[in-house]
């Protein structure tokens, strides 16, 4: 059987190899990123994901195995780890109440700054924002699921292999996140 | 067509897994039915514009300088060097489950025999009757002229015999001395090693269990 390049660099890695790593990194930090930001909607966060996914990965390397694909196990690693920061935020905080222990600070103001300035965000079209609003709002268990499918562009079935679930409860939810996206865009359209 | 089973076949063209056959259904129903088809151009467009959001958004993609720096912040925060193959025993361990179960299972059994073996250094006699015995530090002693009926186990201790014994005597850990006196009916067995201590043990629990 060939091996696949990353378990190629994966075992290199393994006897100590840095540069391997750094290749796999190359290969995957930023479709890891721009998952992770749509699934958190926060650079700081996203980055932190990331970062803490090559950790892991890293660190199990040796516990890799050769017949999941590569690419799947790290999905997996880096989706649990988005999750589990999604679930930490709650219970959410509604943004509009104002905060009892600062006062006239409301909650907009507690949310870490992107240092990004609002008019990048005005560069966006009106669709893309929309559509991003959209996504955001989804509940987490329907949001993984649609950021791989339409991010990732992946399959049922490796879907169901990332988040380690049947393939008719992947399908069931990319049925009910489609219906949900498109309630929310169907005044815009 | 009902209207609910056309939506579920949406949702599965969508997902690319609707069979040919019922597409050509689907299509007819969409033709008659108005608010399905208006339906399913929304959900068209809204599964255009997901796959669409690939590449867009400002924080949504690094440019190359951030991506640089966040490689640099991994590759530095990763555990300055692996220690080879230090946990090669460790792996092996947890791919042979049953093995190490066993292997534990034995190493706590022997464990507790040899404790057993070692803790056992009081002198302890056991028989059918003991009236006639004579016990001094750990010797004991069966007097001449004296009888003993049934049988006699001795452990830790001496057995001097002199008069007679009509069933086994059995010594463990310790020695048997026959006077030319003595008369013993039955067999007599002198047990040193842990294995036949350990043989002895079973045969006489399973004996036991017997009657």
């Amino acid at each position: 059987m060939v091996k696949s390049l990353e378990a190629r660099l994966a075992r290199l890695a393994l006897k100590g190899d840095q540069s391997a790593f750094a290749e796999i990194v190359s290969l995957y930090q930023d479709k890891l990123y721009h998952m992770a930001y749509r699934m958190l909607y926060n650079r700081q966060e996203a980055e932190d994901v990331v970062q803490d996914t090559f950790l892991r990965v890293y660190k199990n390397l040796d516990r890799y195995d050769d017949t999941m694909k590569f690419s799947t196990w790290i999905y997996r690693i880096a989706t649990n780890l988005c999750i589990d920061r999604l679930r930490k935020r709650k219970p959410s905080y509604s943004l509009d109440a104002e905060s009892s222990e600062h006062e006239g600070l409301d909650g907009y103001s507690m949310i870490p700054s992107d240092n990004r300035t609002p008019e990048s965000e005005t560069l966006l079209s009106e669709t893309q924002r929309i559509i991003h609003q959209a996504i955001e709002t989804l509940p987490a268990k329907y949001k993984s699921v649609m950021v791989l499918r339409y991010l990732q562009d992946m399959s049922l079935q490796e879907i169901g292999d990332v988040l380690d679930m049947p393939v008719t409860t992947i399908k069931t939810r990319v049925h009910r996140g489609r219906e949900f996206l498109r309630k929310k865009l169907e005044h815009k359209l | 067509m009902n209207c609910n089973v056309a939506i579920v076949w949406m949702h599965d063209y969508l997902d690319g897994e609707l069979p040919r056959d019922d597409m050509a259904a689907l299509k007819t129903h969409l033709i008659a039915c108005p608010s399905c088809r208006s339906r399913f151009e929304q959900l068209q467009q809204t599964e255009a514009m997901a796959f669409g959001m690939v590449g867009s958004g400002m924080d949504a993609v690094l440019d190359e300088k951030q991506s640089a720096l966040l490689t640099e912040r991994i590759m530095s925060q990763l555990p300055a060097k692996r220690a080879g193959k230090p946990n090669a025993f460790a792996a092996w361990i947890r791919k042979h489950p049953a093995v190490t179960v066993a292997a534990v299972f034995a190493f706590v059994m022997l464990g507790s025999f040899t404790t057993m073996w070692e803790q056992n250094t009081q002198l302890s006699v056991s028989g059918t009757d003991l009236a006639q015995v004579v016990i001094e530090g750990n010797t004991v002693t069966i007097p001449e002229g004296a009888r003993v009926k049934g049988d006699l186990t001795i452990e830790n201790g001496k057995a001097n015999v002199l008069g007679d014994v009509d069933g086994n005597v059995t010594v463990i850990d310790g020695q048997l001395y026959q006077a030319s006196t003595a008369h013993i009916a039955g067999q007599t067995k002198e047990i040193d090693q842990a294995l036949d201590w350990f043989w002895y043990k079973v045969t006489q629990s399973i004996s036991k269990l017997a009657y």
